[in-house]
């Protein structure tokens, strides 16, 4: 992370953090402006998908708001309702006049359009409780995924952080390795033109009667050096595996390890 | 000489920042010059509630004048007033009825200070906002020296301060971000001025291994102190932190002093200690390996110098422009104003012992230059001498009338203050600092 060496004489916070701004650039690509992050901040969700705004028990409190309501559920509305009356002489009298109230309007369709009605608030009654159960579900779920997505943007964090770290590592460990005499150099690019082709072919050819001969001596059986080689090589894997490390190195560590890894990305004091 | 102090709170266990800070002072002038501390029976910043005896007594070595606040403050009144003078368009008689709300409101100190007001040679009033600091600068403006500890936020904003800002005879400002703020506000740049700040008993010798025996904290930390609040940044705080120690497993433990008044996170690496004697705060502070400070708005915080006078670093909340400021002043400090950027300055701090250490000692350094009490002792005295040289006449404009006071065409402060340039003021290569404002949207 702190790529940044300080002089013993002096530090320019200023300066630490440009370079700190640039490291965070570096790892997230284009950056937003403060302007642009508070806009974006502004843009609220609808409340009913912010998982934080809608209460977790939603169902208990609307079906208990429910219970508690003194508002009239639904109607019941036949094609008697109109001449209804406690009184059977009123009612007598309401249907004999009935034939005279048509001659004014007419009250059938009124009396379909109300049934109806009454018909359809009472499916609207089955089925309210059932969004709303549905919409109690999905902010369970929408919760849950939220946390999950958190938790997951951590494990990324803590990932990229050991990825750093172990990029890091490698190239300070790259830079204190000693090849043996004799061993076989790490590739080098192609510097020459053609006047070098012949010399490396020459290169290559020595290295394929090298790896003949060393093919050859692996060949006789279990324990040679084929398989110590191939020993070494897994227990240096896991020697790395077990290095590896999430947290940052201590000071005291960077402190006494700093000349022995001079490839280290961490600061020095000159 | 003979100095009155004047001060909302006082006294030895009274902890507020710019009662702790009139305190120091005091204690310190009290050994060049004749000082009298006035102040109210309150010990309740919230209330006012009158809780301490009228009358005199003394506190470290110096007499203290104690009277009676006249009602407690009324959270729901002040709240309306609040909105109605930081939000909407409000006239003059709403500011004076907004500054009568927020208390403490003591006439009897301010009848006190006029009957006897030519008793003192000058009298420093602490914090501007409040009732006695605005009604003493108004009676005796000649003699008034104002340490105005202000922080950003829309009080500043109001008309009424302007006539007091211009008026008084000095303003000791705590940072060049207060004095430009206040410069921008009140248009007050002839008024003497100097930035002085506060010193601190920081104790010469610490000792944290008792403090990590004593709270058994082995691992490495770095260290909050002050109330955990909201209000001061706590809430990102602790966000920030954990997800900090959700990416560095090992990596450094928080450790949190202070009394809370919001609920601290339940985690492995987060310690809560509650509040500190002295002593103990000092050996946490020397334990730490840095001190974070999260606030928005500060003034001058105490506990960030402390911190620097022990060779600590400080990571601060790049947003409060005084702690930025003063970061990049001392070079002894980092700042964030991201998760990213809190991640990789705490990351810095922890694993590059080079630029903790850098950074460590020129904290000291800044600390020795500008806080060392001598430092400030001289800059108060010095003040002093100036203004007896000068001796120049002194007033504070008048309100206006009845009915001007009653005319309600003042802007809301709060876009009063949306106008005044925000950010560090950064020190020239040489002389005075040079203002580099960043201008930045609405700062409420």
């Amino acid at each position: 992370m702190s790529e940044f060496t300080i002089r013993s004489d002096s530090a320019d916070v200023e300066q630490i953090m440009k370079q700190i701004r640039a490291r965070i650039r570096e790892k997230r690509g284009v950056d937003y402006t403060e302007e642009e992050i508070r806009e974006l901040a502004n843009v609220k969700l609808e409340q009913f998908l912010d998982p934080r705004g809608v209460r977790s028990d939603l169902l208990a409190q609307y079906r208990q708001r429910r219970e508690a309501s003194t508002a009239p559920r639904n109607y019941a509305f036949e094609d008697t309702t109109l001449y209804a009356s406690s009184r059977p002489i009123l009612r007598f009298f309401r249907r004999l006049l009935n034939p005279i109230l048509k001659l004014f309007f007419n009250p059938n369709p009124l009396i379909e359009a109300l049934h109806i009605q009454s018909k359809l608030n009472d499916s609207y009654n089955q089925a309210e409780s059932l969004y709303y159960e549905l919409i109690h579900n999905l902010v369970l779920e929408t919760t849950r995924l939220g946390i999950e997505v958190k938790n997951l943007k951590m494990r990324v964090e803590s990932m990229s952080s050991r990825l750093d770290f172990d990029e890091r590592r490698a190239r300070a460990l790259e830079g204190v390795v000693q090849y043996r005499p004799g061993a076989v150099a790490p590739l080098q690019p192609p510097t020459g033109g053609a006047a070098n082709g012949q010399s490396l072919d020459q290169e290559g050819a020595e290295r394929r009667a090298r790896r003949r001969r060393r093919r050859g001596r692996r060949r006789p059986g279990p324990g040679g050096e084929g398989d110590r080689l191939a020993s070494a090589e897994e227990s240096s894997e896991r020697h790395a595996a077990s290095h590896e490390r999430s947290e940052p190195p201590r000071r005291a560590e960077i402190d006494s390890h700093s000349d022995a890894a001079p490839g280290r990305s961490g600061p020095s004091e000159s | 000489m003979k100095l009155a102090v004047v001060v909302q709170r006082y006294g030895a266990d009274v902890n507020g920042g710019a009662e702790l800070h009139a305190r120091y002072v005091t204690e310190r002038l009290s050994r060049h010059a004749g000082v009298e501390v006035l102040t109210t029976c309150a010990r309740d910043y919230v209330t006012w509630r009158n809780e301490l005896p009228p009358g005199v007594e003394t506190v470290n070595g110096v007499p203290v004048r104690r009277f009676p606040v006249r009602r407690e403050r009324e959270p729901l009144d002040f709240g309306r007033r609040s909105r109605q003078v930081f939000e909407r368009t409000h006239s003059i008689a709403d500011e004076l009825a907004w500054l009568e709300s927020e208390g403490p409101a003591s006439p009897a100190l301010i009848d006190h200070l006029a009957r006897h007001g030519d008793a003192y040679d000058y009298v420093i009033l602490f914090s501007y906002r409040y009732y006695h600091a605005w009604h003493a600068a108004r009676r005796l403006a000649g003699k008034a020296v104002l340490v105005p500890t202000a922080e950003r936020d829309p009080a500043v904003g109001l008309a009424i301060f302007g006539p007091v800002f211009r008026g008084v005879r000095a303003i000791m400002y705590n940072s060049h971000e207060e004095r430009a703020m206040i410069h921008a506000a009140a248009d007050n740049a002839a008024v003497p001025g100097i930035v002085v700040g506060v010193g601190s008993n920081v104790p010469e010798r610490t000792d944290p291994v008792r403090f990590r025996r004593r709270y058994r904290i082995h691992r490495p930390f770095a260290i909050y102190i002050g109330r955990v609040d909201e209000n001061k940044g706590c809430t990102e705080l602790f966000d920030y932190f954990q997800r900090y120690a959700a990416t560095f497993p090992r990596g450094l433990d928080l450790v949190v002093v202070g009394k809370a008044v919001m609920p601290i996170p339940k985690h492995p690496r987060i310690h809560h200690l509650g509040f500190l004697e002295d002593e103990d705060k000092f050996n946490a502070l020397a334990a730490a390996d840095l001190l974070i400070m999260p606030s928005y708005f500060e003034s001058l915080s105490m506990v960030a110098l402390e911190a620097w006078a022990l060779g600590r670093p400080v990571l601060a909340n790049g947003r409060c422009d005084v702690l930025k400021g003063q970061c990049i002043r001392s070079n002894a400090g980092l700042y964030y104003g991201t998760y990213q950027e809190f991640a990789e300055t705490l990351y810095s701090l922890e694993s590059n012992g080079p630029l903790h250490a850098r950074l460590g000692r020129n904290g000291r350094e800044y600390f020795r230059r500008n806080y060392a009490w001598p430092v400030i002792e001289r800059k108060y005295l010095e003040m002093l001498g100036r203004l007896t040289r000068e001796n120049a006449a002194s007033r504070v404009e008048p309100l206006g009338g009845w009915l001007e006071r009653r005319r309600r065409t003042l802007p809301a402060a709060a876009e009063v203050l949306a106008r005044i340039p925000s950010g560090p003021v950064l020190d020239g290569q040489r002389g005075e600092p040079t203002p580099a404002y960043v201008r930045r949207g609405r700062h409420a």
